[in-house]
């Protein structure tokens, strides 16, 4: 994939939800420009451009992410914080789509400045719906400020 | 002259003498007596009676003295007192008598100290003494009453011991108490995200096979297909309402007043998709408020009313009854059956009272001998393809209730209704949860 036309940033290790994801973008026809990532230290990697993809630049930053709640090696609140704490990413729409309906999570994600924070049904209807939704609004309305900032590398 | 006395003079002398040697020797008889008296009570006392004058010398012991000391009286009388005082403190209690005959007032000697005296075979014990100064003939006395306090002391010992063991013991069930919960809360957290995400894959992967392949497979491939996207979603409904319910166990109870009456509208409206199209006389009786968690009383009222219009569906004309009554508490009648009557006044006031709660409805009903299974998790009295539901509402009410202190029942009649009351303390005087 092209790195430089990435739109959706999909942080998720579960490949059931990996596929039913890229089924309902594709049903809304956005899966050309998701990049999928399947855990937090690479999802940290590709925000940053480092490791491996120390290539990608800054500039072309996602425009909405997708975060998975529960992953391997960088949970998804540790990499919600790290993105919210940089002046780089903290402008990046984050979305938190999890399974888990407790509080805490919820609470824990609000604070640190998650932009919506979503809990995926059981009812496939209703994730594609929700998935819809979430294009067309952070991707189609949402205006976003310039990124003016750029990798150092 | 000498001067002669007469004889009749003399006689009177006599007579004078006899009468004052007869009342001295009454005086002697009594003194004898209130001696004896003094004696017995002395003897009898059941702690150690030693009186010392002022250079330190025994000069009286009882019984009790001999025995609790092991010396006899002849060992003790006219030796120094120090010689029933512990080795290491005779000469500090030596200067401290001293100090007490200079200014002698009665106290317990050394109050809030420990104190030991020294038996004849040397052990020592631990003691508490009252001191007495008594004004004598022969100077200033001072009585000693010593008490052995050794099995006083033991038992202290051991209630202290047993306190430590009880606070450890509540500490280490609490701490236990504790790791249970956290264990609960991890197993709760692992269920919420690790259940639902199989359950997502099934209905959704089941979804995809009908929107793009559901033309080109048979119609009861279809109907299978149909069949497990049901149960997928009916095994997330569970899911989620036993995360809820046990949820419900380490949740806090924070009370507060609350208007029953706001709270039953709020629920009604909430629950308008279930009477459209329906013929439902909702009747709502004054209800009294309360103090409880509002979001937790909700629920409760939230579960209640739903199975009211659930098992009514199939009604004409559904009635769903609801209204709160004054009763008196479980301790007012011996009976002590759930099954109240509004009582008069007086036995309100003397058992604190309850508020009674109750939603009737004329549906479906169920069958009492079946009633104690209601309050259970997963426990449903109707078919599944009759009435939809999880079997979670009525042990969710349940356990908010019992977590105000209140309880609940019900009565029904199969075909003609069913009648669901809850309870709450009235809570009244103490000052919480009063309107400001």
């Amino acid at each position: 994939m092209n790195h430089d036309q990435v739109e959706i940033l999909l942080v998720e290790d579960n490949p059931s939800d990996i596929k039913l994801a890229l089924h309902a973008f594709r049903a809304n026809n956005l899966a050309n420009q998701v990049h999928v990532v399947r855990d937090g230290a690479e999802a940290l990697e590709f925000l940053f451009c480092t490791d491996r993809y120390a290539s990608r630049s800054m500039a072309d930053g996602p425009k909405v992410i997708l975060l998975d709640l529960k992953l391997p090696f960088v949970d998804g609140i540790e990499v919600l914080r790290r993105i919210k704490a940089d002046p780089r990413t903290q402008a990046i729409p984050v979305v938190m789509m999890t399974s888990s309906k407790e509080d805490r999570d919820i609470v824990e994600s609000y604070q640190l400045g998650v932009n919506s924070y979503i809990i995926k049904p059981v009812d496939f209807d209703r994730f594609t719906e929700a998935v819809q939704q979430l294009g067309y609004y952070w991707l189609l309305l949402n205006q976003l400020p310039a990124l003016a900032t750029s990798c150092a590398g | 002259m000498a001067t002669t006395t007469s004889p009749d003079e003399l006689q009177h002398e006599i007579d004078s003498l006899h009468d004052r040697l007869a009342k001295l020797q009454h005086e002697l008889a009594e003194c004898r007596r209130s001696e004896a008296k003094f004696r017995l009570a002395a003897e009898s006392l059941p702690a150690a009676m030693v009186v010392v004058n002022e250079t330190g010398q025994i000069v009286l012991v009882n019984a009790e003295t001999e025995r609790v000391f092991g010396y006899s009286r002849a060992e003790l009388l006219d030796h120094n007192l120090e010689l029933l005082v512990p080795v290491s403190s005779r000469d500090k209690h030596a200067g401290l008598r001293e100090a007490f005959f200079a200014r002698p007032t009665a106290r317990a000697m050394g109050a809030g100290r420990h104190l030991f005296a020294r038996r004849k075979d040397g052990s020592e014990f631990p003691v508490e003494i009252g001191l007495t100064p008594i004004d004598a003939e022969e100077g200033l006395l001072v009585l000693s009453a010593i008490v052995d306090i050794t099995e006083r002391t033991a038992a202290e010992a051991e209630i202290a011991r047993l306190n430590a063991n009880l606070e450890q013991r509540v500490l280490d069930r609490t701490a236990q108490l504790e790791a249970a919960n956290r264990e609960l809360e991890a197993f709760s957290y692992s269920v919420s995200h690790d259940l639902r995400a199989p359950l997502r894959a099934i209905d959704g992967f089941s979804r995809i096979l009908l929107n793009d392949y559901g033309t080109a497979m048979p119609i009861e491939a279809v109907s299978y297909l149909e069949e497990v996207r049901a149960n997928s979603q009916r095994m997330g409904h569970l899911v989620d309402d036993l995360l809820a319910f046990s949820r419900l166990g380490r949740q806090q109870v924070k009370k507060e007043r609350v208007a029953m009456a706001g709270l039953v509208r709020h629920c009604l409206e909430e629950l308008r998709d279930q009477q459209a199209g329906r013929c439902v006389e909702v009747l709502v009786g004054e209800l009294s408020p309360c103090s409880g968690d509002p979001a937790l009383l909700k629920q409760v009222w939230l579960n209640l009313l739903s199975n009211a219009l659930k098992f009514t569906a199939h009604r004409k004309l559904a009635i769903v009854e609801i209204a709160s009554h004054l009763v008196a508490g479980p301790g007012a009648e011996k009976s002590g059956v759930p099954k109240q009557k509004e009582c008069d006044e007086n036995l309100v006031e003397r058992s604190g009272g309850e508020l009674r709660y109750s939603v009737k409805d004329n549906g479906v009903g169920f069958d009492m001998r079946y009633a104690q299974k209601l309050f259970g998790v997963f426990q449903r009295l109707h078919r599944a393809e009759d009435y939809e539901g999880t079997g979670v509402g009525l042990a969710v009410v349940q356990r908010i209730v019992y977590r105000h202190g209140g309880r609940v029942w019900a009565e029904a009649e199969p075909g003609v209704g069913a009648a669901f009351y809850f309870t709450l303390p009235r809570e009244g005087g103490d000052g919480e949860s009063r309107p400001g």
